[in-house]
């Protein structure tokens, strides 16, 4: 039972961090109509950025967050304004090579930066409590309600706010939304910013068990890409969802079956699903008409 | 004299584009020989042997991008599954190089079959994640399977050997390679330009159109995708053999977004457009970039400014930068329009 | 089974889509040779009656037999989309399916894909037999461009031509294969009085020439009285009349459900 336990709260805990991935995925998906495999290297290279002012500043591990969050938002408007915003003509999967580009760009300003060093991020709380039977730090305690507390503040915002009711008109449809007076170049560019933000956050969870290296997020990237695909792309929620199943379905398998193969095993149940279920567990299917 | 040079000029004009394909072969094939006169540095060659080798596996991604509407992030991991089986049959069954050329392409080839039979269900960025699972699978195998693929530090493979007495040298591996390549973009040509290619054409632009013409999806998609991977995994077996190393980062998402990105740059559905791209995204950060003074001198300057050229590309010619000719016959229309009004006023 | 005069007859047919009844127990047949015009109001399910004798929709109950190339008698239903061309049936679409990147000739030379037969290594090598196969496919398609006066644009990509010129590429991509029965959606859809009028030409003279069938779906009256034989009456899925251009247009039940009760 502690076991089971044990496993439980590790896996909030990866799913969280997979989830927020996720959720900045399908934000940027939904608004910009791309798959933005930079949204790792953009979390790496503010990971890194965090990690320096935490070196040359001693401000706590929290505060240091918040700061590299910020400047994440920064690094997304900037690449919505300097890249993306220009690139509305472009086919959809010449846009996934952009973000190849983006890639490229920030996988080589970080070492330029930063050096190519593994350098050590610290937990953001230090200490350790036993729930029936199994111990969680208070470190992963923080993590999963942050990761829980954000999403869901996301969530209400997309639901009620007058933000969230603009970011829904255009991903349904940008052009109508953009004659119905909404300004979505600044819907997409809030997009990228909040998108970075929360991969950075994500890369700061991982931090003190990974280290802050150039590949840091790669493992992050694929699984929240696979949980998009997961949870299908036409829902916010769908690609959160399916982020914590495979932060679970992950540490089950890998404590249960094989911690080896278990990466290996639960990719082809996911591809197993998804032939099943070809537009995600919450999407619904698309009839076209001859 | 010049009589015959204009039949010379004829026939190659007739024969159109194998006699571009072969004089570029030759042209490629002397680079060699300016190595060993000093020419050209050592270190060129290499890079330019891997734009070759990654031409060819992105000539198989265009065909599948391009020409059947399907998309793959799985190229990589077709092409390392292509270099490990053919370390592992030349090395440790030390098996001769042509068996390890067929069973290093058909194995992975039946894998790609079987993606193909994913494809019928999934579509889209679906599709792309999908494939990116697999190829995902394949480099944990690489990983773990141990005892063929000797883990994280990679194996290592020699030249080959021809009939089993022709050792081919540095020089010699280049050529085949050129050779290959020829031949390829040879086949390629025939086959968009057969009924099975406009088939994949059609099945692209509508599939209820394809379906009323009697083009069976099922049996084209994985055709699509067979001839995809095997290309990829040619591709892997001439690396393995030229770069003589593989290891199981070399295989990731990055370089499937690579391979894509050459024909998303080349060119869509071009065969000259992909081997453009092929040189700008595998040869300007080494041909070019780290030559030039700053940029050069700086780790990952390169990096940076080839993503931004690719980015720039993009921007400007979303179709290829293929399309760039004919800019340039504009240009020159202008300019000789300019130059007639000119002689004309005066 | 062999001696009917029919070419295609459907039975009993019936599709729903999640719970409204498109095509309601429909049941007519065309005889050899015959202009068989469908119609109905918009929304009474014409493009379903076609789709779910090509196969494309799976009817939910009912028949559709054909008598193939060979004269025999045979159900459509149950067959695969691409099994149908080869029976010797072939259809155009409301909304032109033309490959935009193909030439004029390539995408007539997709009508007759189910004719070649040159294996896969024959293509990739360019073996005689591939381009002996191509040559003279090739060779038809030329025929067909020419006779729909196609042919001075033959290698002009599809993309860009006006729209009446691509509804002539559509028929002649059907005309490939020699087709016992063309199913033609909406042909004159968007196209103005003359292109109609010259179309109408076409399709009878089609007939005579390769002695085919045509069954198509038209909203022009005019168009539809003046070419075909015989004409279905839809409404809702359900069968109104058939009969003549002339029965078809004194039936009242036809008029009320195209102009409603008691109007005008």
């Amino acid at each position: 039972m502690s076991i089971f336990i044990q496993i439980l709260l590790n896996s909030l805990e990866t799913g969280g961090v997979y989830a927020l991935a996720a959720l900045g995925i399908i934000l940027i998906f939904r608004t910009s109509n791309t798959t933005n495999y930079a949204q790792g290297s953009i979390s790496m290279f503010n990971a890194f950025i965090a990690t320096y002012i935490l070196m040359g500043t001693g401000l706590p591990a929290f505060a240091v967050a918040i700061l590299g969050m910020l400047s994440a938002f920064l690094v997304g408007v900037l690449v919505d304004r300097i890249v993306i915003a220009r690139a509305q003509n472009v086919n959809p999967v010449a846009k996934q090579i952009i973000t190849l580009g983006l890639i490229m760009i920030f996988l080589g300003l970080a070492p330029m930066l930063f050096g190519t060093d593994p350098l050590q991020f610290p937990r953001f709380v230090y200490g350790a409590h036993t729930i029936m039977g199994a111990n969680i730090s208070y470190n992963a305690i923080l993590n999963i309600i942050i990761g829980i507390v954000i999403m869901l503040f996301l969530f209400i915002m997309l639901q009620k706010s007058k933000w969230g009711l603009a970011v829904r008109a255009t991903a349904s449809n940008d052009i109508v939304a953009r004659m119905m007076g909404i300004p979505t170049p600044l819907i997409t560019m809030g997009s990228w910013a909040i998108a970075a933000a929360l991969g950075t956050l994500a890369a700061l969870m991982i931090a003190p068990t990974s280290s802050v290296n150039l590949s840091m997020m790669d493992g992050v990237q694929i699984i929240a890409l696979l949980a998009c695909v997961l949870g299908g792309f036409q829902t916010f929620y769908g690609p959160v969802v399916a982020a914590y199943i495979i932060g679970f379905a992950s540490n089950f398998i890998s404590f249960y079956i094989s911690s080896i193969w278990s990466d290996s095993i639960l990719y082809v149940l996911i591809l197993i699903t998804i032939l099943f279920k070809p537009n995600g567990l919450f999407g619904k299917k698309i009839v076209k008409k001859v | 004299m010049e009589k015959r040079e204009n039949k010379l000029i004829q026939v190659y004009k007739s024969k159109k584009p194998y006699s571009d394909y072969i004089l570029f072969g030759i042209l490629l094939i002397i680079l060699p020989i300016l190595v060993d006169f000093g020419l050209i540095k050592y270190s060129y060659l290499t890079t330019i042997a891997s734009i070759l080798i990654f031409s060819i596996v992105a000539l198989g991604l265009n065909l599948l991008v391009g020409y059947s509407g399907l998309i793959s992030l799985g190229t990589a991991g077709f092409m390392g599954l292509g270099t490990y089986l053919a370390a592992y049959i030349t090395k440790d069954l030390n098996l001769p190089f042509e068996i390890s050329l067929l069973i290093s392409v058909l194995v992975p080839m039946v894998i790609g079959i079987l993606t193909g039979l994913v494809s019928l269900r999934i579509e889209g960025y679906y599709l792309a994640i999908a494939t990116l699972a697999i190829s995902e699978i394949l480099r944990k195998g690489f990983v773990e399977f141990e005892v063929v693929t000797n883990g994280f530090s990679g194996k290592q493979a020699s030249y080959p050997t021809l009939l089993g007495f022709l050792e081919l040298g540095r020089n010699g591996s280049f050529i085949m390679i050129v050779v290959f390549l020829i031949g390829i973009m040879i086949l390629t040509y025939n086959l968009i330009n057969s009924y099975t290619g406009r088939a994949l054409s059609t099945m692209r632009g509508s599939e209820a159109a394809a379906q009323a013409m009697g083009i069976n999806i099922f049996k084209y998609r994985l055709l699509a995708f067979a001839v995809a991977v095997a290309y990829s995994a040619l591709g892997g077996v001439l690396y393995m053999h030229f770069v003589k190393y593989t290891y199981p980062n070399a295989w990731t998402l990055t370089l499937s977004l690579n391979i894509l990105a050459v024909i998303i740059i080349g060119g869509i559905r071009s065969i000259p457009g992909t081997i453009l791209g092929a040189f700008v995204v595998f040869g300007v950060p080494d041909l070019i970039l780290k030559r030039l003074p700053i940029i050069g001198d700086i780790d990952g300057a390169a990096y940076i400014f080839n993503g931004v050229l690719i980015i720039i590309i993009i921007l400007f010619y979303p179709l290829g930068l293929i399309h760039i000719r004919n800019d340039l016959k504009k240009i020159k229309f202008k300019l000789r329009k300019r130059k007639e009004s000119y002689s004309e006023q005066s | 089974m062999n001696n009917h005069d029919f070419i295609l007859k459907i039975e009993d047919l019936s599709i729903a889509f999640g719970g409204l009844k498109a095509v309601d127990s429909l049941s007519f047949e065309i005889k050899e040779k015959e202009i068989f015009g469908l119609i109905g109001p918009n929304g009474a399910g014409k493009t379903t009656v076609f789709n779910c004798i090509t196969q494309f929709y799976k009817p939910d109950r009912g028949k559709v037999f054909f008598k193939n190339k060979d004269g025999q008698v045979e159900d459509l239903v149950g067959k695969r989309p691409h099994e149908i061309i080869s029976k010797g049936l072939v259809r155009t679409f409301q909304n032109i399916e033309l490959i935009r990147e193909l030439s004029v000739i390539d995408n007539v030379l997709v009508g007759s894909h189910i004719e070649f037969k040159a294996s896969l290594l024959s293509q990739l090598f360019r073996l005689p037999k591939a381009r002996r196969e191509e040559r003279d496919l090739r060779k038809k398609a030329e025929e067909v461009l020419k006779y729909m006066g196609l042919y001075h644009i033959k290698d002009q990509l599809v993309a860009g031509q006006p729209y009446g010129i691509l509804k002539k590429i559509e028929l002649a991509r059907t005309l490939m294969l020699n087709p016992k029965l063309i199913i033609l959606d909406e042909p004159a859809a968007g196209l103005n009085d003359t292109e109609t009028i010259e179309l109408m030409e076409i399709v009878k003279e089609i007939r005579e020439r390769l002695n085919t069938t045509i069954l198509l779906v038209e909203h022009d009256m005019k168009f539809v009285n003046n070419l075909c034989d015989r004409i279905c009456a839809i409404s809702f899925g359900k069968l109104l009349a058939i009969g003549s251009p002339e029965e078809i247009q004194a039936n009242e039940e036809v008029q009320i459900a195209y102009l409603g009760k008691g109007d005008e």
